[in-house]
């Protein structure tokens, strides 16, 4: 299987020139970022005068109590015709017919591309009722006409389901589908703030981190105790970063490839990577209940110890997480990881995982359309999020190098 | 989603007691301070071939759930042998899994891999998205557990990582969704790997034992709580809240 061609079906271009020497950091979206862009719910509008708008709104609010579970609070309620985008507009005057309020229509030309003020003439103003999975126009028409009169003209239109979650993000929708606003205060993933200032730090060693995964990814591969697959974990503290655990993939090490399968599933890179990190943690532990060492770590299937040269270089392994699985350790890996050890890295408490190559058919962080859209990295209801990116090299600094694994392979 | 209706009472029977052995390894486990979730797999043939308890606690490690545990107890080579101890401290250059000798890899490891594509979990809590790829990877057949996990659940709770890795979960029925992904690919994605499940098996014992394991830690009280409790607690928290306790 072509890895680059596969690839380039689902990862978006990176914009922006990455710096000469350095390559780009691009911040992982959240699962919540990835949906809104693409959800959408069918509602009814229909126009009232502007005198009339809060009554109206008030028998809407008795006919579907709480809008029917869904949240409105990102789009206007009401919104005068200039301001509804012009396809929204059309398709419901078209149904008017010959009927179509005239004053109405003309004021809309008019308002078209001039400002608001001074132009107040219209008389009626677009309100945007409910979900059309809420109820239907023979239960809505009766009641509306009762104070708006006969003759009531609803129109079904498309808004988005879930608030924006950038001011640019509101403006396109606004365009497209109805007029919304931004709310800095719904978390949709980790503050922007906090993302840029985390960036600075990471992108100041992420290329050494990498060429060290990169490393430990080829050795793997060479030395046959793996997939070309290798990731590095590192510790921050006081402004401090240092490698404590660097690990290749080891599925194929004391493991028959004769006998087909996947190879040893724990010993998947990120797997032996934590592997690692907990032995040195268990090293210094005391039970208070006076519980046997764990038995079976040591001669089972897990390759929690040194299988590579490079695995054994590096200078020091304490690690201080305050004896807490891998709090708030970072961890740097040539390939996305795969579903389990996606969960892994959250099970453990990671605060940063930084990938390489994308894994559109296997990976679990990301939570883009082109994969599984797991998005693990960030999920509100998996009670631990991290901060994620994808790191992109300059074009052209892998020439020569070629990633020999599977786009398929779980990672 | 428990499917015990649609079976005949001899089988029912045969998955309860399956079950229950699942439930006295979670109790061996609140006896040892961890969450007391705990499974057992099985071969038709061979019966219960690997047991399981979640050991987070004891091992520093976040991933060492049940699931894991029990895979290991299958798949390691069997501590009887008398080759076994030598075999564990080979390097990796050292000869793979199989032997030219397939009568000395029966005596190293008795059970293969694949042995797994037979086999039945039983798990007194569904298993959480990693445990629930791991199994999809080593290609387990079924799986039946007891109760749900909202929060983690990687066979139904949070995702479907059971039916093509999970991909076409999360999509509500009542809304329009745009998707660039066809039925094609999706489908694509739905192969090797998805296995059965089902759920809510002796579910108000597993719940009950969790509980017994929220008052035995309550109990050690005054002294702080370790931090590595944290953990436990945010693994049990669903069930209190989602699991319909
Ligand atoms: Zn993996
Ligand atoms: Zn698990």
């Amino acid at each position: 299987m072509n890895s680059e061609s596969a690839e380039s079906h689902c990862v978006p271009a990176p914009a922006p020139a990455p710096p000469a020497d350095g390559g780009q950091l691009i911040p992982l979206k959240t699962i919540l970022e990835i949906r809104a862009a693409v959800r959408v719910l069918n509602v009814y509008i229909t126009t009232v005068p502007i005198q009339k708008a809060s009554s109206t709104l008030g028998l809407v609010r008795t006919l579907v109590p709480r809008d029917g579970g869904y949240d409105f609070q990102h789009l206007r309620r009401f919104a005068k015709p200039g301001v509804v985008p012009e396809g929204v507009r059309r398709r419901y005057f078209e149904g008017c017919g010959e009927d179509g309020p005239e004053s109405l229509r003309s004021s809309v030309d008019e308002n078209e591309g001039l400002k608001e003020e001074g132009c107040e003439e219209e008389t009626k103003i677009f309100l945007l009722i409910a979900a059309t999975s809420i109820i239907s126009p023979s239960s809505l028409l009766p009641s509306l006409e009762s104070i708006l009169g006969p003759g009531v003209k609803l129109s079904t239109t498309e808004i988005p389901l879930l608030a924006p979650t950038s001011a640019e993000q509101a403006k396109g929708w606004s365009e497209k589908y109805w007029p919304c606003v931004y709310k800095k205060s719904i978390p949709f993933g980790p503050h922007v703030a906090i993302v840029s200032r985390a960036q600075e730090e990471v992108l100041r060693g992420v290329r050494g981190w990498m060429d060290s995964a990169w490393g430990l990814a080829d050795a793997a591969r060479e030395e046959g105790v793996g997939e070309g697959v290798g990731v590095v974990i590192v510790e921050r503290r006081g402004g401090e970063a240092r490698v404590v655990v660097g690990a290749g993939d080891g599925r194929w090490c004391r493991w028959g490839r004769e006998e087909g399968g996947e190879g040893n599933v724990t010993a998947h890179a990120v797997m032996r990577g934590i592997g690692m990190v907990s032995e040195g943690l268990a090293r210094d532990y005391t039970s208070p209940s006076a519980i046997p060492p764990f038995p079976d770590t040591e001669g089972g299937i897990f390759r929690n110890h040194p299988l590579l040269d490079l695995e054994n270089d590096l200078p020091e392994k304490e690690v201080d997480v305050g004896g807490y699985l891998c709090h708030d350790l970072e961890i740097y890996c040539t390939h996305e990881p795969c579903v389990m050890c996606s969960m892994a890295i959250v099970h453990s408490r990671f605060g940063r995982a930084v990938f390489e190559k994308r894994m559109c058919g296997t990976g679990g962080l990301c939570a883009d359309e082109g994969g599984l859209g797991h998005g693990l990295w960030w999920r509100k209801e998996l009670n631990w999020t991290m901060l994620g990116w994808r790191w992109v090299r300059p074009l052209g600094f892998r020439e020569g190098r070629v990633d020999v694994v599977d786009v398929e392979l779980d990672a | 989603m428990t499917n015990q209706e649609t079976r005949s009472e001899e089988e029912n029977a045969i998955h309860l007691n399956y079950m229950r052995e699942a439930l006295s390894m979670a109790e061996l486990a609140l006896h040892t301070s961890e969450t007391p979730v705990g499974c057992v797999i099985v071969h038709p043939s061979h019966g219960i071939i690997g047991r399981g308890m979640n050991a987070t606690n004891r091992t520093r490690n976040g991933t060492m759930h049940a699931e894991f545990i029990a895979i290991n107890e299958i798949l390691s080579p069997s501590p009887e042998s008398s080759n076994a101890s030598s075999l564990t401290n080979l390097s990796s250059k050292s000869p793979p899994f199989v032997t030219e000798n397939e009568e000395e890899r029966k005596s190293l490891y008795p059970f293969p891999p694949r042995i797994l594509n037979e086999s039945t979990l039983y798990v007194t809590v569904e298993p959480c998205i990693m445990c629930a790829s791991l199994l999809r990877q080593f290609g387990i057949k079924r799986v039946f557990f007891g109760a749900s996990n909202e929060k983690f659940g990687g066979t139904g709770g949070v995702l479907d990582v059971h039916l093509g890795n999970g991909k076409v979960s999360g999509i509500e029925s009542n809304e329009t969704v745009r998707t660039t992904s066809n039925q094609e690919e999706q489908m694509a994605h739905r192969r090797n790997g998805d296995y059965e499940v089902s759920g809510g098996w002796l579910r108000e014992e597993a719940i009950v034992m969790l509980r017994r394991f929220y008052v035995q830690e309550n109990g050690r009280a005054p002294e702080p709580r370790r931090k590595a409790d944290r953990v436990l607690k945010l693994e049990v928290e669903p069930l209190e809240g989602g699991g319909g306790v």
